[in-house]
């Protein structure tokens, strides 16, 4: 098996340096032009035409047999490694969801699409007042003939401003449990009712957007699983492609030599290096063990994953010490940049992509199940406290 | 002289711990460190640290660590009267303690030094193992330690009257990583129990473990406690596989714990409120031997230096 992973390793890396479109920065996906966008769609069919995304999907939908989950882990491990542009989480948690609850014909019309990367989807989840606590979104879709009549306001929405696709969770049922009266659905972007409009995060960038709908009309052949149970919908497809995680041990490795780096560039006005100083090493021995320590952490979780005895609290404790060691790396590599007096021959583009950096840190805390929300999981399902 | 600060207070340490010993022994747990050929179990520093975690929990009297480390350094060695010790640590009948001196002849803090048979000292200078035999060649100043479960010393040897054991090889690494699995069989142990608290102790009629600024707090902890734990099995691991790594991952093992623990026990004691804060209820013993395991592994800031120096970063670029 190791040689295996190895030739695939090989493989993947060759592939990744001859066909990769390049990632701007941590967290920056979203085109700046039509000329990115198509040069981005070629790179992601790539991938799936090459047999290394959509691998573990079922062979009549151009799935491969007996396709090993650590291979997902090699992939996304190469395109860290590699600076590439990586795959969509939210196209893959759309197929997914699609591949176990899709009708016959959903599947016929949109996993081709996505292996095409004709389709890019997104997800309307969160709104204004429901995000980490999704299940008391208020956007209603009502019978209207055979369809339903949708209105609402979603926001945190990634992608949206170029996808093709959305799965929409909007509640049916306003007279049961919370849980039971949300139906999932599978919609075209270009639906009339549909507005989106980009906001600006503090990174200054554009890539997660607001999305109004107004009287949008969806049909049957809309409806993702079955109405009233878009709650099981959804939360299922959160657990694919899990041996992902494991990418950030390699993430934050990476991170913590980019963090030594900057300390061995980075002089102070007497012109000794940042790191020649005995208080900045014991910050950076500090940051090396906690960075061992997520490794070990997330390499544990994967070993779970890929003999299926997963713990449901490995992810939130995986997420939790991957997210907020990434924060100290970045709150340390400022602090490094704001005692030096030059940091490096490039001038200013090392502490950019720093500060960059830091102020990304905090979307991966609050997105995806932020750091409080894990933390009572932890909790919860490890630890076997009651509910907050 | 440092650790005095309950002087007045003080139980004896657990010197009953001899009495067991040699029943210990007899399962074979002074030799996971020991050639086959010596009579041991090879290399089989995991089994040495899951033991270490385990007297770590029960907050045994003895000088496990250094009993090994010695195990491993007398079985490595040639010398005929290593044999010998090795054959009463093996059994059982004999205490032979582990430490480390510099220049001046003096072992700083050695554990379980007041009940020692014999001594193997790291000598720093020569970057030699060094046997003594006879316990009229060491002088020891007992500590009135901070940490109430063992009783360290420092020792003034006459180095003159040592037998050597040739070089350090890994038994310093050994000795550091055993502390540091002692003290996470301490903190799973308190984690586990304050957990339990948090579950039944009820307050404004629920449960404070259900209580945000308590629960997310263990929740921490039960991540960082995981973190150290695996640590140490890394790094116990990579040094019976004789990796490159394995010095390194020790230093990080050991400043992980040694940062952690202090901290995370500490807290536990707040998430425990009044009770917690009794002699009583043993939190606080816990926190001494963290603290004192640290101190014998030469500190948080030893470790972070020797991970600068083994990972380059003050080398001019």
């Amino acid at each position: 098996m190791t040689s295996d992973i190895d030739h695939y390793r090989t493989e993947v890396r060759a592939f990744i340096s001859n066909n990769a479109h390049p990632m701007a920065a941590e967290g920056v996906r979203a085109p700046k032009d039509a000329a990115e966008e198509a040069t981005i769609r070629v790179w992601l069919r790539s991938l799936y035409t090459a047999g290394y995304l959509g691998a573990g999907w079922p062979e009549e939908w151009g799935g491969q047999p007996d396709h090993p989950a650590v291979f997902d882990l090699v992939l996304m491990e190469e395109l860290i490694l590699g600076d590439a542009y990586r795959p969509l989480d939210q196209v893959m948690l759309a197929a997914h969801t699609l591949i176990a609850f899709g009708t016959d014909t959903q599947k016929a019309e949109f996993l081709p699409k996505i292996r095409n990367a004709d389709h890019i989807w997104c997800q309307l989840f969160s709104e204004p007042d429901a995000g980490s606590d999704l299940a008391s979104l208020r956007t209603r879709a009502d019978p209207e003939g055979d369809g339903f009549i949708v209105n609402g306001q979603k926001t945190w929405s990634t992608d949206a401003q170029w996808a093709d696709m959305a799965t929409l969770l909007a509640r049916t049922d306003p007279a049961v449990d919370r849980h039971a009266g949300i139906t999932a659905f599978a919609i075209p972007m270009d639906l009339p009712g549909i507005d989106v409009r980009p906001i600006r995060e503090m990174t200054g960038h554009e890539e997660f957007c607001e999305v109004f709908l107004d009287e949008v009309r969806v049909g049957p052949e809309h409806i993702l699983g079955e109405v009233n149970s878009g709650w099981k919908v959804v939360t299922s497809g959160l657990a694919s492609e899990r041996a992902f995680v494991g990418a950030n041990a390699i993430q934050l490795e990476r991170l913590f030599d980019d963090l030594v780096a900057l300390a061995r560039s980075a002089r102070l006005l007497d012109g000794t290096t940042v790191a020649s100083h005995e208080d900045v090493q014991l910050k950076l021995a500090t940051a090396r063990a906690r960075v061992e320590e997520v490794k070990l952490i997330v390499h544990d979780t994967v070993q779970r994953i890929l003999i299926d005895e997963e713990h449901a609290s490995d992810g939130p404790v995986a997420k939790l010490a991957y997210s907020e060691t990434n924060v100290y790396l970045c709150e340390l590599a400022l602090e490094i940049i704001s005692s030096s007096v030059s940091v490096d021959a490039t001038g200013t583009a090392v502490a950019d992509r720093w500060r960059h950096n830091f102020l990304w840190s905090r979307a991966l805390t609050i997105s995806g199940g932020s750091s409080e929300i894990l933390r009572g999981l932890i909790g919860r399902q490890l630890l076997g406290l009651p509910r907050a | 002289m440092l650790g005095t600060i309950d002087a007045g207070t003080q139980p004896a340490a657990d010197l009953a711990w001899r009495a067991g010993w040699q029943a210990a022994a007899a399962l074979g747990v002074t030799g996971f460190c020991v050639p086959e050929s010596r009579g041991g179990f090879g290399l089989h520093v995991p089994a040495a640290a899951a033991t270490a975690q385990e007297f770590g929990r029960a907050l045994h009297g003895g000088p496990f660590a250094g009993m090994t480390a010695s195990a491993h350094a007398l079985g490595s060695a040639d010398a005929p009267e290593a044999a010998e010790a090795l054959a009463g640590l093996l059994s059982g009948t004999t205490v032979v303690v582990f430490g480390s001196c510099g220049a001046d002849g003096v072992a700083r803090l050695v554990d379980g030094a007041g009940h020692a048979d014999a001594l193997v000292i790291s000598d720093r200078t020569a970057e030699r193992l060094v046997l003594f035999l006879d316990s009229s060649s060491w002088q020891p100043e007992e500590h009135l330690a901070f940490d109430v479960s063992r009783a360290a010393a420092d020792l003034t040897i006459d180095m003159a009257r040592g037998i050597d054991l040739g070089p350090a090889g890994l038994a310093r690494d050994i000795y550091e990583l055993l502390l540091a699995a002692d003290t996470v069989g301490g903190i799973e142990r308190m984690l586990e129990r304050t957990v339990d608290y948090a579950r039944e102790r009820q307050a404004f009629g629920r449960p404070i473990g259900g209580f945000q600024a308590v629960q997310h707090r263990l929740a921490d902890h039960a991540v960082h406690a995981r973190g150290m734990a695996l640590i140490v099995n890394e790094a116990a691991r990579l040094l019976a596989a004789g990796d490159d790594d394995a010095t390194r991952m020790v230093a990080v093992a050991q400043l992980s714990v040694a940062q952690g623990a202090t901290h995370l026990l500490h807290d536990l004691v707040q998430l425990t409120g009044g009770i917690g804060f009794t002699w009583e209820h043993g939190l606080h013993l816990f926190e001494r031997r963290a603290h004192q395991n640290a101190r014998l592994v030469g500190n948080p800031r030893a470790a972070a230096s020797r991970l600068a120096q083994l990972e380059g970063w003050a080398d001019d670029v």
